[in-house]
């Protein structure tokens, strides 16, 4: 049983602390105060008369703000206790605590507040990958404040933890000794800032009253802002409401803004992968198109940046690829990880298309089709020239980076993903399925971008060209006509990797899979050996690798699900898409709105409950965006010149549902569907 | 060794059309190189995928300033700008857009391979 934690963030900046809020290391998860991919606070602990604090109650306030109402001793003997503390704690790009003491008492009491303080300034990647760190910490007191200290060349980075109330500041912590009055209250504010010295000129402290005023307005009004713009959900089943409103706050408390952009993008997810991840953030955002658009114009312009120019075999960058990840770490500066700016990963150049054909289609910004030109006219080129491996027309990876570049530069990017059913690993480099799907599903939608935005049909014939090739020769090569299911990979050899594995169900979605196959595809996605009953398994039960809590290799991860449901409605096939959607909203509403990243494989009916994994983290963005794109699936929510089509398809048990103020080229529309009975389509 | 000094990239291969550049951006880069007490500065103005390069003591989007082996080891492609930014290596002020554009100017490490002539390489093995 894995002790309760508790969490506060604001993008890439959060903190991870036990019930009672106090911070200190743990091997198995990350806890600490972190930013920009550094650890600035490893131990945080707050007694009082050297006792250890207990919570009665704590309220989540919003994802950037905790309240905890504490007493000291042990759960056994603190029910006379004759006082309390109230902890309250919130975050934007520093944290604050306030501390205030309660004498429940008739008499004067005298307390001792001791806050004990220490950092590591450990990298999120060495936390990961737990190492001896030999840092050397400096800790300096000054009037006031506690400042810890860590330098390596010019890397500096600091964590200055300031009081507004006298205290007695040693190298460890601060300590108040105060006297309290009968029924009366001591307070005091803790601000711990986290210093980035140089990196952009940009200092990230800043003053206890702005961050108060940030917080306690500016923040509320923000996420109430938010909220108000997102499409209203009225649900017959009410439960149903309150995970949608949770998952819409989960994409709210991942936006952060990157160091080189001004605009807000989406971070992966707590805690393992609090930065900007290509992949993540294109599929989140191409799930909340209809909920939250905002965030795939400033996704697509950053992505737009970084996109590589040149060849650079540590970055696995290319001309015109899509990056996988930046991180600010101390890994990534000194480049003992590659990831200050990585591009290992073979789909996200692909899917940079797509995000923005999808966005055009719901927003019919074209402006923004005009102002990427280049940029998506470079992807679709790298799809064709760098991304071609072997010059057989397939999309292809194979790293180039040995030391510590990714191996499986896929969705499944763990590195004993892509087997065959007996458990062999093929040759590189690897062409899996679905990246065959994207590019096909890139090529069409660049051509239609070319001819209508871009003005130039030629090249936009051209892709259709390409298109077209690559869907002939995918579904002879590809196709296992004695088992009638798409292959996982096929190997430089053409050999097909024969595993069972959910990657076929991105087929549907990019509409690669000619309509007479579309069943048989469907039918092993809801077989007993894919379908768990929550959700799609990665690899099928009965393959050699199987796991059920491995990472890729039998685990359910819900984007993946969500987006087969969308493929399998694409074909029509809507009483199986149906299915997947119900186990998703089951999942959402076991576990109170909070979409897990990835839950175990195992048969429904056997663990009753999903079983979340310790490898995937909440929030996810893409994990939140599932409940938004299941709800498009099933509502049958889709672009259709300048309207919103509405074609809904509910699961039984759903009942009715409206999803009010779509905002969309048609400004904002309504959506209404009902379960059972399939209804017309509606067109406002 | 920086096999390639920052002065020689910004004298030849930067200066010209670079195809890769995307159309629609348009900005100057001032780079502060030092060396002990000397600072050289270099102009650089971006417009329709083509870099002019001056030299200019005048206020641009983005200002950078490093020492000089620490732009040779950038030029030569053996130190990635974002690292060197996240070290405090170098510093900059501005417009962070133009930095991504900037990595793009320079020609990167030597020696890398075309993805194909990897596989080639590797299929061989």
């Amino acid at each position: 049983m894995r002790a309760e934690r508790t969490q506060v963030l604001a993008g890439n900046v959060f903190a991870i602390g036990d019930a009672q809020g106090d911070m200190e290391p743990d091997p198995r998860t990350p806890t600490g105060l972190f930013a920009y991919d550094t650890r600035f606070l490893s131990h945080w602990v707050l007694t009082v008369d050297g006792h250890r604090l207990n919570a009665l109650s704590r309220v989540d306030v919003a994802y950037f703000e905790t309240r905890f109402l504490l007493v000291p001793g042990t759960a056994s003997h603190y029910v006379d206790a004759d006082v309390s503390v109230l902890r309250h704690r919130s975050i934007d790009d520093s944290f604050h605590e306030r501390i205030t003491v309660f004498n429940h008492s008739s008499r004067p009491a005298e307390y001792t507040i001791r806050i004990e303080v220490d950092t590591d300034f450990a990298d999120t990647a060495e936390i990961a990958r737990p190492a001896r760190r030999a840092a050397r910490i400096s800790a300096r007191t000054g009037e006031g404040e506690l400042r810890l200290r860590y330098e390596r060349d010019r890397f500096v980075r600091e964590t200055v933890v300031t009081t507004t109330v006298p205290a007695q500041i040693d190298e460890h912590g601060l300590t108040f000794r105060v006297t309290v009055e009968p029924a009366g209250t001591w307070a005091a504010d803790l601000h711990v800032d986290m210093v980035i010295r140089g990196a952009g000129g940009r200092d990230l402290r800043a003053g206890i009253t702005a961050h108060q005023q940030r917080v306690r307005q500016a923040m509320q009004q923000d996420l109430a802002d938010w909220l108000d713009r997102a499409p209203t959900l009225v649900a017959e089943n009410s439960a149903l409401g309150g995970a949608y409103r949770r998952c819409l706050v989960d994409l709210a408390a991942l936006r952060y803004t990157p160091l080189a952009y001004a605009g807000r993008v989406p971070v992966a997810g707590l805690p393992w992968s609090m930065g900007l991840y290509g992949r993540d953030a294109m599929v989140a955002c191409l799930q909340s198109l209809p909920y939250a658009p905002e965030l795939t114009p400033a996704t697509l312009r950053m992505l737009a940046l970084g996109q590589g120019g040149r060849l650079d075999d540590d970055h696995d960058e290319e001309p015109g690829k899509i990056v996988s990840v930046f991180r600010y770490g101390e890994s990534a500066a000194f480049g003992e990880e590659p990831t200050a700016l990585y591009f290992g990963a073979a789909d996200t150049t692909p899917l940079f298309v797509i995000l923005l054909d999808e966005y055009e289609r719901w927003s019919g910004d074209e402006d923004l089709v005009r102002e990427l030109r280049h940029p998506a006219r470079m992807a679709l080129d790298w799809i064709g020239e760098y991304g071609d491996l072997l010059g057989d027309g397939y999309l292809r990876y194979q790293r180039r980076n040995l030391r510590n570049g990714t191996v499986n530069q896929c969705w499944k990017d763990s590195p004993n993903a892509i087997t065959y059913a007996d458990g062999r690993e093929p040759a590189f480099p690897r062409a899996t399925c679905e990246l065959q799907g994207y590019a096909y599903d890139a090529l069409r939608r660049g051509a239609r971008l070319a001819r209508q935005c871009w003005g130039d049909p030629a090249y936009a014939d051209g892709l259709q060209a390409r298109a077209a090739a690559l869907r002939e020769r995918f579904n002879r090569d590809f196709w296992l006509a004695d088992r009638e299911y798409y292959a996982l990979a096929v190997e430089p050899d053409g050999t097909p990797v024969d595993a069972l594995a959910s990657n076929m169900g991105h087929l549907l979605w990019s509409g690669i899979v000619p309509p007479e196959r579309a069943a048989r595809v469907a039918e092993h996605l809801l077989g007993p050996q894919l379908w768990s009953g929550w959700g799609v398994r990665t690899l099928g039960a009965g393959q050699q690798r199987y796991n059920p809590v491995g990472t890729h290799l039998g685990s359910v991860w819900l984007w993946d699900t969500a987006l087969i449901a969308a493929g399998l409605r694409r074909y029509g096939l809507d009483e199986a898409a149906g299915r997947l959607a119900t186990g998703l909203f089951d999942v959402a509403l076991r576990l109170d709105g909070r979409m897990p990243e990835v839950i175990a494989g195992y048969d429904r009916s056997v663990t009753k409950y999903p079983v979340q994994l310790p490898s995937g983290g909440y929030p996810q963005a893409w994990a939140a965006g599932s409940l938004l794109m299941t709800l498009t699936t099933v509502l049958g929510l889709d672009p259709c010149g300048e309207n919103l089509l509405v074609d809904s398809a509910l699961p039984p048990g759903l009942g009715r549902i409206e999803l009010l103020d779509v905002p969309g080229r048609w400004g904002h529309s309504d959506a209404y569907g009902r379960d059972r009975a399939r209804h017309p389509a509606r067109i406002r | 060794m920086a096999t390639t000094t920052v002065e020689e990239q910004l004298c030849q291969s930067v200066p010209g059309r670079h195809a890769d550049l995307p159309e629609t951006t348009c900005g100057t880069i001032r780079l502060d190189l030092h060396t002990g007490e000397h600072t050289q500065h270099w102009y650089l103005t971006i417009a329709d995928q083509r870099v002019e390069v001056t030299r200019s003591v005048a206020e641009a989007d983005l200002v950078i300033g490093a020492e000089r082996a620490v732009l040779d080891q950038i030029a030569a492609g053996e130190l990635h700008l974002s690292a060197a930014f996240l070290r405090n290596a170098l510093t900059a002020r501005g417009d962070l857009r133009l930095m991504m554009l900037l990595r793009r100017l320079f020609p990167g490490p030597a020696g890398a391979r075309h993805p194909r002539d990897a596989a080639r390489e590797g299929l061989r093995r």
